[in-house]
């Protein structure tokens, strides 16, 4: 199903360096499909990624070509999670000159143009060069889209901030559409599966709560910085 | 004099500072500094012991398992708790897999561009680069067509005038030497480790159920179910799978990477003159062929003053001794007190000033092994086997020590493996041991399965009173230890003590310094705006600040820079 989306009106559609989506075209639906969550659940927001797949899982259904992986900082170790897919999605904390909690889609070509930076962990490096070494050895994803936040505080242990846990939900819901879009088959499951969230250590009740509370329906409310 | 900065260090895992004062073309002093920290331990206080292996696995991105391994021993250690064989086995292969990749990826993509210029390829004859690697491996990655289609994506690389991350290479430094045909030859095998990487991250996964986050650990063993019959267990579809993973890789270790860790070091052999450093040897017994550990397949031992033909066996990780000898020093880094306390008394309180040469100027502390600091890695495990008498050991770096000799007619001896080179090649040694060895644990899991035993966990009992232990793990990196002390079922102190740690270390209360401190020590440096000299020991010791000093958030990161005062 939604492998011909409508996708007019789309938002994502219209930011530069994505893919354009031609109105009645039909594309192949990319065959291996990675959504993958970077960022250290142990330091407050730069749990963002790896919050927003493990929802992503529970909320939605994908075909068997999608891969939702939680990678923590991998660094360099990211290659191996990236060799010869043709679609990849990445939930990150990401720096730009924006307010925290801003929510924005970035591509490749944005991060070679240093309009974003992955937030600074140990696995800031990573993601460059190893798309260096693919495009070496003819392995690069066809298409990476990044999901990002901007980051309040990434204090060690102090838990995520109220600004972006509310935002988490829509980027979750963003991900959706963005492999919809690209016929991808993906849709909500009819019973959501409860997360799993072990990092969320005393701050559980508060967390879930917000997490629940941001789950009411927001198509546009976060804007892109570039759309 | 000149001071050079290096701030920080690129192609590591996380933040290091190298400061160096050079004279006369040669380092006269060094600082190691860890720029960043965070409480780590602080998190895991309070918590239930059964699931503080799923934190500390989250210390660092890189080195998940062997955090998640080190954490259940220890919590098993102080409960005197055994685990089934099997558990043993499973962990054991999980731990040659992480550790295979780990030295591939150090030894192409975290340092070869140190020592091979790919600005050269454009210039190498691929067939003569093909005879060469011929001459020297039957790889079958060695091919005239596959080298020339190397050529050919760097040709592009470097014609499109945007090398990209290989664009702060110190190319064109004197102290670069490789032919072009060389340089051509490993950045070939750089590209097809990428595809090894793949396998090994394979095999933690069919095993850990996830990868890099291994799901099946538990205290008491390993939640892997094991049912013949079963499709949804271990069953002997997954042996298999695993079999052929790991016959698949074996090639590219044996027959590529230790090949070529051999062949740079008879290209740079003045490097087995620098680099020495603390000459006293760490390493733990890793491996256990038995559920009750009382045996390994690789030794441990200590060495002391670079004495090598006296070494004092460390059996097993009950060795008291060890756990008598371990402190961390805080007189030079940045936490309140002065000395050295004993991991399970010890406190991570920090107290930041400004880098002073003289007094607090990192975030790493000092170990100390009876007060002298010691270098852990692969070094210290190749060292202390060799002078056992470890066959495994014996074997693999006395080829070696033929393969270079054959190479430049170079004598290389235990002694001089003492190096910048040594800690290279040692690394390589370790990894051809691992991947014979990867093959003997898979047969031991099968063996003890088809016999019929299927337990993989023993369930702990958790007294109300405090209880101490220590997991032990020889990591990649080196020598690992967790230190918990549980106090009615929950963590009351937990501090890990980790590779990076033990060699990054900063001066200690008599002003004694560090391994990579002291391994700088009269170190090259041919140009101090290009020290890639530095670069080539710091690297040698695969340095993983990630967990060694802690990670703090920095709003835009710099390429690194090197300030020369």
């Amino acid at each position: 199903m939604n492998s011909n989306a409508d996708s007019s009106g789309v938002q994502g559609n219209s930011m530069p360096g994505l893919r354009p989506l031609e109105r009645g075209t039909k594309l192949p639906a990319p065959k291996r499909v990675s959504v993958i969550g970077l960022g250290n659940v142990l330091m407050g927001d730069d749990g963002f990624g790896p919050l927003v797949v493990e929802m992503f899982r529970c909320k939605y259904e994908c075909s068997s070509a999608v891969e939702i992986l939680d990678l923590g900082t991998p660094g360099l170790d990211l290659t191996p999670y990236l060799y010869g897919t043709d679609l990849v999605v990445i939930a990150d904390a990401v720096h730009a000159d924006e307010k925290p909690g801003m929510l924005s889609i970035y591509c490749e070509a944005d991060l070679l143009a240093h309009r974003a930076q992955l937030h600074l962990t140990a696995h800031d490096p990573g993601l460059q060069e190893s798309l260096a070494h693919l495009r070496l050895t003819g392995e690069i994803p066809s298409e990476l889209i990044i999901v990002g936040v901007v980051p309040e505080s990434c204090d060690f242990g102090k838990g995520m901030s109220s600004s972006v846990l509310l935002v988490s939900s829509a980027a979750v819901d963003r991900i959706a559409r963005l492999l919809v879009d690209r016929g991808v088959n993906c849709s909500r499951r009819h019973a959501a599966i409860q997360p799993n969230l072990w990092w969320f250590h005393g701050e559980t009740e508060v967390c879930r709560t917000t997490i629940s509370l941001a789950e009411v329906p927001t198509s546009d409310r976060p804007r892109s910085t570039l759309g | 004099m000149a001071r050079i900065t290096i701030d920080p260090v690129t192609r590591i895992e996380g933040h290091l500072r190298i400061d160096v004062e050079v004279d006369g073309g040669s380092v006269q002093k060094a600082w190691a500094s860890c720029t960043m920290w965070r409480g780590i331990e602080t998190i895991l206080q309070g918590r239930d012991p059964r699931e503080g292996w799923v934190f500390a696995q989250r210390f660092c991105g890189v080195c998940t398992t062997v955090h998640a391994m080190a954490s259940v021993r220890a919590v098993e250690d102080a409960l005197q708790l055994e685990i089934p064989a099997n558990a043993q086995y499973i962990r054991n292969l999980i731990l040659i897999g992480h550790a295979l990749h780990d030295h591939i990826v150090h030894f192409y993509h975290l340092s070869a561009l140190d020592w091979v210029d790919i600005t050269t390829i454009p210039k190498a004859d691929p067939a003569r680069a093909a005879s060469i690697a011929d001459g020297l491996s039957n790889w079958p990655g060695n091919s005239h067509r596959e080298l020339a289609a190397v050529q050919n994506k760097v040709n592009g690389l470097i014609g499109s005038g945007q090398l990209g991350i290989f664009s702060h290479g110190y190319w064109g430094h004197q102290a670069m030497r490789l032919s072009p045909e060389i340089n051509l030859i490993l950045f070939a095998h750089y590209l097809q480790a990428l595809e090894f990487q793949r396998k090994a991250c394979q095999v933690v996964g069919i095993l850990g159920g996830k990868t890099p986050h291994i799901q099946n650990l538990a205290v008491g063993g390993v939640m892997n179910a094991i049912n013949l019959n079963s499709l949804a267990t271990m069953n002997m579809d997954r042996l298999g799978t695993l079999q052929s993973l790991f016959q698949e890789m074996i090639p590219f270790v044996q027959q590529a990477y230790f090949v070529d860790a051999c062949l740079l070091a008879a290209s740079y052999p003045e490097w087995f003159r620098y680099g020495r450093g603390v000459a006293n040897y760490l390493a733990v017994p890793d491996l256990p062929v038995d559920a009750k550990a009382t045996k390994f397949d690789l030794p441990g031992g200590v060495i002391m003053n670079g004495q090598l033909g006296t070494v004092r066996p460390v059996h097993d990780w009950h060795d008291e001794a060890i756990r008598a000898a371990v402190a961390e020093d805080v007189t030079h880094a940045w936490y309140l007190g002065e000395g050295a306390q004993q991991p399970w008394k010890g406190k991570t309180d920090p107290y930041y000033t400004d880098f002073r040469d003289d007094g607090k100027y990192t975030w790493v502390k000092a170990p100390r092994y009876d007060g002298a600091p010691m270098q852990v890695g692969p070094l210290s495990n190749i060292l202390v086997g060799y002078a056992a008498g470890h066959p495994l050991t014996r074997k693999w770096t006395d080829t070696a020590f033929e393969r270079i000799s054959s190479i430049n007619s170079l004598k290389v001896t235990p002694q001089a493996m003492q190096s910048t080179m040594g800690r290279y090649l040692a690394r390589a040694i370790r990894s051809a041991m691992l991947s014979e060895l990867a093959l003997q644990h898979w047969q031991l899991l099968t063996n003890n399965i088809l016999k019929g035993d299927d337990t993989t966990y023993n369930p702990p009992q958790f007294p109300q009173h405090e209880v101490v232990g220590v997991g032990m793990h020889e990591a990649p990196r080196g020598t690992l230890s967790h230190w918990v002390v549980i106090d009615k079922g929950v963590f009351s102190n937990y501090q890990a003590v980790v590779p990076t740690t033990w060699n990054a270390s900063p001066r200690d209360q008599k002003g004694v310094p560090g391994p990579y401190e002291s391994s700088l020590l009269a170190n090259p440096v041919a140009d101090p705006m290009k020290p890639l000299e530095v670069l080539r020991t710091v690297h040698s010791f695969d340095p993983c600040m990630a967990c060694a000093c802690h990670t703090l958030d920095a709003t835009g990161r710099e390429i690194a820079q090197v300030k020369v005062l």
